[in-house]
């Protein structure tokens, strides 16, 4: 069994403007992966190829599980959503004036086979009790960080065998960062979740990661293995920054 | 008592108007407050669904048993037509304002003429056993013309109402109005959910056609005069807002009724509009709706 997610050779953008060159990455099954770059580099632009939401101009996005092929790159997104992948957006995307458990049964009420949404939703609460607490409170009442626990939790929901997570520690005080990057990692070592993370922090991401993809003006400069990645920290870190 | 007698009389007939406005405007409510589509036919799809209706009272149906029945394919048609304008707009990336409301303005004139050439320009109306009596409580009387099709709408809002809140079908909805990438990110499809709301509002048509083909004749033009009223209780009620449009309704229909009574009839249109206007000036959203 090789399950796993391949971008192979992805070049995509906006008009005219091109902001992904020739990407190739992979996922393994029950990996946490990060995505290093500085803001406009192509983070979101790539997690949004895997999601449907772009299309590539060239390249193919495949998923490989369970001895099945599936071509994404013409999928539409809640087409990918169903088959399997798991979504925390850039921005989040909730559903403001919804409560937070309508935002959570609306991604559980369409049926896909894997697992019941009445398991998956206690296991959220379980997860981010906060989220149970809250569950009649509009969504758009919630502070940042918990608006990132139901981003998380949604996904969740949707009864994904890989997820996509941009930028989770965008926009939160330091404290809660920890505490989503810490939610994020223990969906990969409790739940054994294939992860595909977005990151602008190198050190938190780092931390959590078996593996990192430094991404450069749409072009990935640099593949980072746990292990090397305390020596080689720093010099990474100025690369992205853009300083080296 | 002379004055407080008319006072509650108009009270009584301006509530039962606009209970059977709101039930006109709900349609829209959900297309252009929810969906953000200027649908400007609505009003004559309306008209249309009294044709319908009178039709299927022509061979003695009752014409609320009759919409009832007709909603199946109204809403059959509201999805056909539904996917036509999204191909043919928005999934051009066009569907801005100004095209898609010229689009509407065509379709309501297309039906219009329809009905024309199928039906003439003579009034068209129902006969029901009800029609010409009234009920009459201490020296308030209200004629059921007025007051079946008027009690209608609490049951449809009702009905709408929790379909919105307790329903997977109506969460969608509710969520679709704010962000469609919400939808998709849920699994699920955006475009569907517009398709078969749009296919609701059409459904809430042809109920309005028999609630207004009851209260009074119809003719292929009524659309003409129901249009601004209608928009004007929709945009009253804050866009989105299901409930808020039977308030917002009342408020207009009982304003009606009371200008009519102690000013003028002639003057009884612009009401809606200086209310609105009023209304715009201190809180833009509406009067229910969510500010953004």
């Amino acid at each position: 069994m090789n399950n796993r997610i391949v971008l192979e050779r992805v070049s995509a953008g906006y008009g005219a403007v091109t902001v992904l060159h020739d990407v190739s990455l992979e996922v393994r099954e029950g990996e946490l992966v990060a995505l290093l770059g500085m803001n406009g580099n192509g983070k979101s632009t790539l997690l949004n190829c895997i999601l449907g939401f772009v299309r590539p101009t060239s390249g193919r996005i495949l998923m490989e599980w369970g001895g099945r092929v599936t071509d994404l790159t013409a999928m539409r997104p809640h087409d990918i959503v169903n088959l399997g992948i798991g979504a925390v957006p850039e921005g989040r995307r909730l559903v403001p004036t919804l409560s937070v458990e309508d935002n959570l049964s609306l991604a559980g009420g369409v049926r896909r086979g894997r697992g019941s949404p009445a398991e998956t939703l206690a296991f959220c609460y379980e997860t981010f009790p906060i989220l149970r607490e809250r569950r009649r409170q509009a969504a758009g009442t919630l502070s940042g960080g918990q608006q990132q626990m139901l981003a998380i939790a949604r996904a969740l929901m949707t009864a994904p065998r890989f997820m996509v997570v941009d930028e989770p520690s965008v926009g939160l005080a330091p404290i809660v960062v920890d505490q989503v990057i810490d939610a994020v990692k223990q969906l990969q070592t409790a739940r054994g979740m294939t992860i595909l993370m977005a990151e602008q922090s190198f050190f938190q991401a780092v931390e959590v990661a078996a593996r990192a993809y430094v991404l450069s003006h749409g072009r990935i400069i640099r593949t980072v293995e746990q292990g090397r990645e305390l020596a080689d920290g720093e010099e990474i870190r100025r690369t992205m920054m853009g300083m080296a | 008592m002379m004055l407080i007698d008319l006072a509650a009389n108009a009270l009584a007939s301006g509530a039962a108007l606009g209970s059977i406005y709101a039930l006109l405007a709900m349609g829209l409510a959900i297309t252009f407050g929810l969906l953000h589509v200027p649908n400007v036919a609505h009003p004559a799809i309306v008209v249309a669904g009294a044709y319908a209706v009178a039709l299927a009272n022509g061979y003695g149906a009752d014409p609320l048993l009759a919409a009832l029945l007709l909603t199946v394919p109204f809403y059959v048609l509201g999805l056909g037509f539904y996917t036509f304008y999204s191909r043919a707009f928005e999934l051009r990336g066009r569907g801005n304002s100004l095209q898609s409301l010229t689009l509407f303005f065509g379709v309501a004139l297309v039906i219009e003429i329809g009905l024309v050439i199928a039906f003439g320009t003579d009034l068209r109306s129902v006969s029901v056993p009800y029609v010409g009596q009234s009920l009459s409580v201490g020296f308030v009387t209200l004629p059921y013309r007025f007051l079946v099709p008027a009690l209608v709408t609490p049951a449809v809002i009702l009905a709408l109402w929790l379909y919105l809140t307790r329903t997977h079908g109506g969460l969608a909805l509710r969520a679709v109005a704010h962000d469609e990438r919400a939808l998709s990110i849920s699994g699920i499809d955006p475009s569907s959910v517009k398709r078969h709301a749009f296919g609701l509002a059409t459904a809430l048509a042809v109920l309005a056609g028999a609630a207004l083909i009851i209260t009074g004749p119809v003719d292929p033009f009524t659309d003409r005069s129901l249009l601004g009223r209608v928009f004007a209780v929709v945009v009253l009620a804050g866009l989105g807002s299901i409930p808020g449009t039977l308030v917002a309704a009342v408020l207009i229909g009982v304003a009606e009724a009371f200008v009519t009574t102690f000013v003028s009839p002639s003057w009884a249109p612009g009401v809606a509009f200086a209310i609105l206007l009023g209304t715009l000036g201190l809180r833009p959203s509406g009067l229910f709706g969510a500010s953004r």
